[in-house]
């Protein structure tokens, strides 16, 4: 093992396959696409979008948290209280050690709720009390002030790469020294706002998405959480806690090119990989598969394509945003907790929506589930702004 | 790992540039200028910091901004500021990473998108709007004017955002991804933040006052905009005229454990004259001699911290303390009397919130 590894000790995932890690597995194996039209906001256009919401209101859902917190927070604390308990860690527990909190998120941070600024508009006097729920929600906040954590406490706003990035900072928080654990992954809630402004961009498709497919016409937006438990090794053995998986090695960067639209010869996604790949001290050959970032629009999925195609020639790889929507924030932290429970597996499911080969891409993504052969896999997002951020996984083992 | 100071770039409510703060420190003054708020009275003046990015045109072409938006535009000139101040516009910048903190964002963009589709219906939303108002929009602004091509990140944790975001620039640069990281902290008010301002303190809020940070149990908070930006690398040794970062530290008052140099720290206190988080602020500043406050040079905002840490820095290169603009008539009310830096050189630039979430900020010359 790498001496830069860091384990992975809990995981937890919410989004449209299921409520938990092995629902959403369980749905994702069996080829289920859960999308319909938007049920959280009314929307002048909402059958032509089709998006990928959580059945699950999180009414239930007992937090200590108060008053009234975003749904992007209580997303966070159900990915939360899943990963914890994987990780048989509780509050107790927490408490006596340096815990930091690192989340990523984009809708979490951004004040816009509609139903205020509608009124204020109108020069009504609306309900302070969407703004002050805005001023509680922050995602890391929400998760530190429910398990009274108190070490650094950190929102990255990276747009879609934003849950990778997080990830990738947590292992960094361990490496330093400055966090015994540290609670990283991402949370975004299904929002208007953003689904309006993807469809301004001309980068929706009106039917579910088809990524890396020939008639791929953009993407589905999807909302959800996920969250991994990452620990020291000091902290680890003590414990004589199993890893589930080990962070091998991670990159970022930014392209420097344009404000929405990938560098067309994938610039910085080629550095985050190589850097990703070297900081893991493993050979490409060890790759099992990649779990690309795979939105279904064109710029992104030919971008990405051709990186594999020069960097990862052969090695299998899939989107997951075929089952989710994009989760935007939470994208990357639910595709790096699918990318471990694959690799326990020793498979990956069909790479949803994708049927047709696209002779322009030049290589194509799983056609139907498949056996992997390794313990090593690449989970990789792009985002607006240029952002792109790569970890490589490998599969856990016992205590030592 | 101690992070090295080699340049820095503000604009904010007293002026652009190192020289107007360090102006506005040695007057004490800065005044803030009217804004009107619309409310279901009608509209109220309001008193704010304004920044004014029009410097910026000395830098890049007026043409090339059109679609910049302001939050963009101070980020950018805080950038190439820090940079130039640093020496190193016209350096590689392949190995260099970019961070930028901010409690809201870009926040007149995300109501302008609004506007675009409230107003007109759905199909009449802004893509250029959507695109700038995505909070890290700043950071692909300033990467690709400059070609910064290392690892990016914008970090949004309210009055906390600074001294969080500089945990990671240190784990960057103690990883070895990046050589330098150009770190920056942006706020900016519109028209919404003015209306909630009104509406959380009423009349403290649209009558002109002076901010008045150092008496806890009043109201006297004057929003403010503005950009801060720093060139950090590691210390190799080489010193720099602004010192180094020594720590950035996140966690709650009441667990608050003195830093090594004790006593021998002079603390730039970020209370800006809200009172629901006097209490805390009185329960630190209880426990501690020498303080001093200048958010009334520049107001109210989550990332005002970063303003201190320009002043701490400018402090260290003149080698002495500047003066607090209101006078502080309570506990730790000693460095107006003194005005020297502490023999350790060790300033603490201190932020909490009104959860009692503390962050500190410690430099060093």
């Amino acid at each position: 093992m790498s001496p830069g590894a860091v384990a992975i000790t809990g995981v937890g995932c919410v989004c449209a396959p299921g409520n938990n890690l092995p629902e959403c597995m369980e749905s994702l194996f069996r080829g289920e696409r859960n999308f319909g039209a938007p049920t959280r906001f009314v929307s002048d256009n909402a059958a032509a979008f089709p998006v990928f919401e959580v059945a699950d209101d999180l009414a239930s859902l007992e937090t200590r948290n108060t008053p009234v917190i975003s749904r992007t927070g209580m997303l966070s604390l159900k990915a939360a209280f899943e990963a914890i308990g994987d990780s048989g860690l509780d509050r107790e527990s927490l408490r006596s050690k340096r815990v930091g909190v690192c989340m990523g998120t984009t809708v979490g941070c951004v004040m816009n709720n509609e139903t205020f600024y509608r009124a204020y508009l109108k020069g009504q006097d609306p309900d302070m009390a969407d703004i002050t729920r805005f001023l509680q929600s922050n995602p890391a906040a929400v998760v530190a002030r429910e398990f009274d954590l108190t070490g650094p406490c950190q929102t990255i706003v990276n747009a879609c790469s934003s849950s990778t990035d997080a990830i990738r900072t947590g292992t960094l928080w361990i490496k330093s020294g400055i966090c015994d654990i540290v609670l990283a992954g991402g949370a975004d809630e299904m929002s208007h706002v953003a689904c309006t402004g993807f469809a301004s961009l001309m980068i929706t498709d009106s039917s579910p998405c088809k990524p890396f497919d020939r008639d791929r016409k953009g993407l589905n937006l999807g909302e959800g959480a996920a969250m991994v438990v990452l620990e020291s090794e000091g902290v680890r053995r003590m414990r004589r806690k199993g890893a589930r998986a080990f962070v091998l090695g991670s990159g970022a960067s930014c392209d420097a090119y344009h404000l929405t639209a990938p560098h067309p010869d994938g610039r910085g996604l080629r550095r985050a990989l190589g850097e990703a790949i070297a900081s893991s001290g493993v050979e490409t050959k060890e790759i099992a598969f990649v779990n690309a970032h795979g939105t279904g629009t064109q710029d992104n999925d030919r971008v990405e394509s051709g990186v594999l195609r020069d960097m990862l020639p052969g090695v299998p790889f899939l989107s997951t945003k075929g089952y989710t929507g994009h989760t935007l924030g939470a994208a990357g932290a639910i595709e790096a907790v699918f990318t471990v429970a694959c690799l326990e597996r020793g498979r990956i499911p069909k790479s949803a929506g994708f049927s047709n080969p696209d002779p322009q891409l030049g290589v194509s993504p799983a056609e139907r589930e498949m056996e992997i052969r390794g313990a090593v896999a690449v989970s990789e997002s792009l985002a607006f702004g240029g952002h792109n951020g790569v970890l490589v996984l490998v599969m856990g083992g016992g205590p030592t | 790992m101690r992070l090295l100071i080699q340049g820095m770039g503000v604009v904010g409510g007293f002026g652009c540039g190192t020289d107007a703060l360090a102006s506005a420190l040695s007057s004490g003054h800065c005044a803030p200028r009217n804004a009107s708020v619309k409310t279901s009275q009608g509209p109220l003046d309001i008193a704010v910091f304004f920044a004014d990015a029009s410097r910026l045109e000395e830098f890049v072409n007026k043409r090339s901004l059109r679609r910049v938006d302001h939050f963009s535009k101070m980020a950018i000139l805080g950038s190439y500021l820090a940079l130039q101040d640093a020496g190193k516009l016209e350096e590689d910048r392949s190995r260099m990473g970019m961070i930028i903190a901010t409690g809201y964002g870009a926040a007149r963009t995300t109501y302008t998108l609004l506007d675009s589709f409230v107003l007109d219906g759905e199909t009449f939303a802004s893509p250029t709007s959507f695109s700038n108002s995505v909070h890290n929009a700043a950071v692909a602004g300033v990467s690709t004017l400059l070609d910064i091509t290392g690892p990016g990140l914008t970090v949004s944790q309210f009055e906390m955002s600074v001294a969080s975001a500089l945990i990671t620039a240190r784990c960057w640069l103690e990883e070895g991804s990046v050589d330098s990281v150009l770190f920056g902290a942006v706020d900016e008010y519109c028209d919404v933040l003015g209306y909630c301002w009104h509406r959380f303190f009423g009349e403290r809020a649209t009558s002109a006052h002076d901010m008045d940070p150092f008496n806890l149990d009043l109201q006297s908070a004057v929003p403010g905009e503005g950009a801060s930006f720093f060139v950090l690398s590691r210390d190799d040794g080489g010193g720099s005229q602004y010192g180094c970062i020594e720590n950035a530290h996140l966690g709650m008052v009441e667990q608050y454990t003195e830093g090594p140099d004790g006593d021998n720290t002079i603390f730039f206190i970020g209370a800006d004259g809200h009172r629901e988080c006097g209490a805390h602020y009185k329960r630190f500043l209880s426990g501690h001699s020498r303080t001093a406050c200048y958010t009334p040079l520049y107001g109210s905002l989550p990332t005002g911290p970063a303003f201190d840490i320009a002043i701490a820095a400018l402090s260290i290169k003149s080698g002495k303390v500047f003066p607090s603009p209101v006078k502080n008539k309570g506990p730790g009310n000693g460095a107006d009397n003194e005005g020297r830096l502490p023999d350790s050189g060790s300033i603490c630039c201190v932020k909490i919130s009104n959860r009692g979430e503390l962050g500190t900020v410690t430099l060093k010359a």
